[in-house]
């Protein structure tokens, strides 16, 4: 059923050429590139991936201890200064990021799987399953997660990583559910949407490959902030050492730093205080950088002609 | 190819926690498009042409009344059948921004519907890479200059084709068109409309035309049939140039009297006539003819008691029914 | 139904003097000239409609007339000078403020709505007054009232309304309304009815006629359809890519449109009289970053009676009779 196209503009009867778009990471690389404060952010995150993924391999098991230099200050030789038993911070700071990261990275992805699944569905499919889902939802939101973990802590054995991350996630997807579930709710109504309905597309199609897609830059963003949030937590929470130490991370040292080495009151242990701090200020500094890219990577709108 | 009568649409909202609000948006109507031809429904923003249009399209579900889709009554078959009856209406929407995934390029939203009909019809790849070049090609596209692009990126013109390529993948036999050019620049606007009438005589597609604007239900109608619709009622019916140039209800008039003229080329109608009332939308007014508050021709009568559709062909719902001369007139080229 | 209205000197209309005015929008992809040096005089008392498609800086060039024009544009040269008040673009800003809806008179397109979603009409009028100093609020509030009635509404109910609570033609009303409340000289409305269907565009464009009658307002009516300003203005002014491409008085313009876009839009308006097949859509798409970049004529691509030269530079925008301006090669040549 060939139809003359109207005369402005002249018919074109040829396969479809593959002259595609820029690939998604193409694209993220130059909306990367657009603006320093990114491209920062982007070394940054890359430099703690490689910390968290490589960093235990940098050094030997146990950490060498030198008893000459404990709580020696900043120098060449321990750019960060050293802890009480005279091992250097900067090494403790690099092989102590994996838990913190990688834990942290699990209970983001819980985080985001949880909440968007939830939120999508119950604010698709409304009725039944959206009632059950968002009193689950309240519920979850009332419940004061860092008390939780204090307690769960105490039977809990949170010296993998995943474990910590899920007990983070499982906490925390309620807001994000929430969020999801209102921007499905605006947008079901859109008329993208009831096209879809009405073309015979299937409920699933419509979740993953309609409505997703314009919840992609808020999710992304949520990735992001949930990272930090819960390595906050994390490290709170060894700071506070309701978590037994198994493994050396930034919360431990903070720990030690605080209420074995008397960090607060004498300055020799300043160093062994500040180096893990100043790894999370970086890292939320580096995320923070990063953000303001994402949107535009993940929006489709903001994208260039 | 689409019958429907006495269709009627309530809404009813709570507005307390013992009180029902109920709106009847759709009182009764009654029409039906053969293959290939027009109805358009005419008349202003609220009275309930949007509704129709949704109830076709399977958006909504009717409060009762029949709807026939190629003669087969849609409450009488099972919800797998009543659904791919439905697909064969499909609705092009007022904003086509907002009926186009900001997220999805036009490829992308061509080929999602395009991969079911080709399940169905057990076809290939390259069935509907092909199938996709020609539904754009149809609606006037350039396939390789739009296929890649995002909505964001094309004129309102060209986005409005994009839906109506949509709507065609799914080989629908009427289009629901809601105010199809009102969002569009009027400069482009004639395009569009040129393409909906020939989708009409090409691929022999039923119109359901919904618009404010008398002169593009002509355009896209002129054979087919015109109807007006006010509060959820027919107000007046007949073939499109007959109503248009022999309008006896006062509101058909004020429709007409509200198409601009174009100074120095027309001049306006004697009878023209402009209510500068907006239309009621309160339900206490239910007795007499809905009109009335807004009527220059009022008389007792019309207050008292509801005119009925009377007439053969071209029907009307009006106790003083009478022709009057609203219609701008060309000035003969001097 | 005519309301007493307190009187006031409604003897002097103002008119508005634009001269070689541009405005550029920064972007990512460079500066885009969204106003051309426009040279335009819109003459006091009359109805002057402005005409283009999107992005022909229609708008834009209605801010500028306000000097509002906000971010990322920016006036880079010209003059808007109103009559009795100066150059707009050069009087302090706390004047410029004053001006604005005392004297210049803004209603906005309905779909972006300028009335505040959270108080009530009534509470926006006094907000109004008491911004412009006005000292006897009292008998403002009854001018509103006069005028919404004279607007063919139920007073009483609108002012204590919120906006949601009105319809859009309403709203465009109460919108006018705001205008004309501090009795300006000079009524700018950007696209005012597009969002509004046939019936309510009529009344509004009707009140609108009539307000001019009365008071020898200056009305400049900024539209995309060639119908409105066919209707109601004095004068239309076409506009194409942020410059100007014909203007004249309207039955002149209509019965023999000198430039070819002009004649474009005229045939494109479906009729409800006659062959309905005399219509022919204009070609292309309107312009964008690409047109404005070309040397030549803008309108080049979409022409139909383009020629060798209209591709060298750009046609001169100039008088060819008394009252008609055009911008095309081709118009030259016939002289």
């Amino acid at each position: 059923m060939a139809l003359p196209a109207s005369k402005l503009d002249p018919p074109v009867n040829q396969l479809v050429v593959s002259k595609s778009n820029p690939s998604f990471w193409t694209s993220s690389w130059r909306i990367i590139v657009k603006k320093p404060g990114r491209v920062i952010g982007f070394i940054i995150i890359l430099l703690y991936i490689f910390m968290g993924l490589f960093g235990p391999m940098l050094y030997p098991k146990q950490l060498p201890i030198d008893p000459n230099a404990i709580y020696a200050p900043i120098s060449w030789k321990y750019p960060l200064g050293t802890d009480f038993e005279g091992t250097s911070n900067l090494a403790l700071v690099i092989t102590g990021a994996r838990y913190v990261l990688f834990a942290a990275f699990m209970a983001a992805i819980f985080t985001v799987v949880f909440g968007t699944v939830l939120g999508l569905v119950s604010g698709y499919f409304l009725g039944f399953s959206d009632s059950v889902i968002m009193r689950i939802t309240d519920f979850i939101l009332t419940i004061p997660s860092f008390p939780l973990l204090v307690v769960l802590s105490t039977v809990w054995n949170f010296g993998q990583p995943v474990a910590m991350g899920f007990v983070l996630g499982i906490t925390g997807w309620g807001g994000l559910a929430r969020a999801v579930r209102s921007q499905t709710l605006s947008l079901r109504e859109r008329g993208f949407i009831e096209a879809a309905r009405s073309l015979g597309l299937s409920p699933m199609h419509i979740l993953m490959r309609e409505i997703l897609p314009n919840v992609g830059s808020y999710i992304a963003m949520n990735l992001l902030l949930t990272i930090t949030g819960s390595i906050y937590a994390e490290v709170g929470l060894f700071f506070l050492g309701v978590v037994p130490f198994q493994v050396n991370n930034w919360g431990v040292m903070l720990n030690l730093a605080v209420f074995s080495a008397g960090a607060m009151s004498s300055a020799q242990a300043l160093p062994y205080l500040l180096s893990p701090m100043l790894a999370l200020l970086i890292l939320t500094l580096g995320i923070v950088l990063f953000l303001d890219a994402v949107d535009e990577m993940f929006n489709p709108r903001l994208k260039e002609v | 190819m689409i019958e429907v009568e006495n269709l009627t649409k309530v809404y009813s909202s709570k507005s307390g926690i013992f009180e029902r609000q109920s709106v009847r948006a759709v009182r009764g109507i009654s029409f039906h498009i053969p293959a290939g031809g027009a109805v358009s429904f005419i008349g202003e923003s609220g009275c309930g042409k949007t509704t129709v249009g949704r109830i076709l399209a399977g958006l909504e579900s009717a409060s009762e009344g029949v709807i026939r889709i190629g003669g087969q009554d849609v409450s009488r078959v099972s919800s797998k059948e009543r659904q791919a009856l439905f697909r064969t209406v499909q609705l092009i929407h007022q904003d086509p921004y907002q009926a186009l995934n900001p997220a999805r390029s036009v490829g992308q939203s061509l080929l999602d519907p395009l991969k079911v009909m080709a399940k169905t019809k057990r076809v290939g790849d390259s069935w509907i890479r092909d199938r996709a070049n020609e539904v754009l090609t149809m609606v006037g596209l350039d396939p390789n200059s739009v296929i890649h692009k995002y909505p964001h990126m094309l004129s309102g013109g060209q986005r409005q084709r994009i839906v109506i390529a949509r709507a065609l993948t799914v080989e629908p036999h009427v289009l629901v068109a809601d105010e199809a050019v009102s969002m569009i620049d009027v400069s482009l606007r004639l395009g569009v409309l040129r393409l909906l009438r020939n989708l009409r005589e090409k691929l022999n597609i039923a119109l359901l035309f919904i618009t404010h604007d008398v002169a593009a239900a002509r355009y896209v109608g002129r054979d087919g049939e015109v109807h007006v619709i006010y509060r959820g009622l027919i107000l007046e019916k007949g073939e499109t140039d007959d109503v248009i140039q022999h309008p006896q209800h006062p509101y058909t008039q004020a429709l007409l009297s509200a198409v601009p003229v174009l100074k120095g080329l027309e001049i306006p109608g004697p009878d023209r006539y402009i209510p500068l009332k907006e239309m009621e939308t309160r339900e206490d007014v239910e007795t007499g003819c809905l009109f009335v508050s807004r009527c220059p021709f009022a008389r007792d009568i019309c207050r008292e008691k509801s005119p009925l559709l009377t007439g053969e062909g071209h029907e009307m719902a009006c106790h003083f029914a009478q022709v009057r001369n609203v219609v701008a007139m060309p000035v003969v080229a001097d | 139904m005519s309301v007493e209205n307190k009187v006031e000197d409604f003897s002097t209309p103002i008119g508005v003097h634009v001269r070689n005015l541009s405005v550029v929008y920064e972007t990512n992809q460079g500066q885009i000239p969204a106003v051309n040096h426009v040279d335009l005089d819109i003459a006091a008392g009359e109805i002057t409609g402005i005409i283009g498609e999107s992005g022909s800086g229609k708008s834009t060039l209605a801010m500028a007339l306000m000097n509002s024009v906000s971010k990322p544009g920016r006036i880079t040269n010209g003059s808007v000078i109103v009559d009795g008040i100066g150059d707009m673009l050069k009087i302090s800003n706390e004047r410029q403020r004053r001006v604005r809806g005392k004297q210049i008179g803004f209603v906005f397109q309905a779909a972006q709505n300028s009335l505040n979603p959270l108080s009530r009409i009534g509470h926006q009028v006094l907000d109004l007054g008491r911004s412009h100093q006005v000292g006897d609020l009292r008998s403002l509030l009854r001018h509103a009232r006069d005028l919404l009635i004279r607007l063919g509404m139920d007073a009483d109910r609108v002012l204590m309304s919120y906006q949601h609570e009105l319809s859009g033609g309403m709203r465009q009303r109460v919108g006018i309304m705001f205008a004309l409340v501090l009795d300006a000289r000079v009524v700018i409305l950007d696209e005012s009815t597009t969002a509004l269907d046939m019936l309510s565009q009529a009344s509004v464009l009707e009140i609108v006629r009539e307000l001019h009658q009365e008071r020898g307002l200056t009305i400049v009516l900024i539209t995309h359809d060639m119908g409105v300003v066919a209707d109601l203005a004095d004068r239309i002014v076409v506009m194409y890519g942020g410059e100007l491409a014909e203007e004249g008085p309207t039955e002149d313009l209509l019965r023999q449109p000198q430039h070819p876009y002009t004649r474009g839009l005229i045939r494109a308006i479906p009729r409800i009289s006659g062959n309905p097949d005399e219509a022919i859509a204009l070609n292309g798409s309107p312009p964008d970053l690409q047109t404005f970049a070309q040397s030549g004529c803008l309108f080049y691509d979409r022409c139909p009676d383009r020629i060798a030269e209209c591709q060298a530079g750009r046609p001169i925008y100039k008088e060819i009779s008394d009252g008609k301006k055009v911008a095309c090669y081709k118009v030259d040549r016939r002289d």
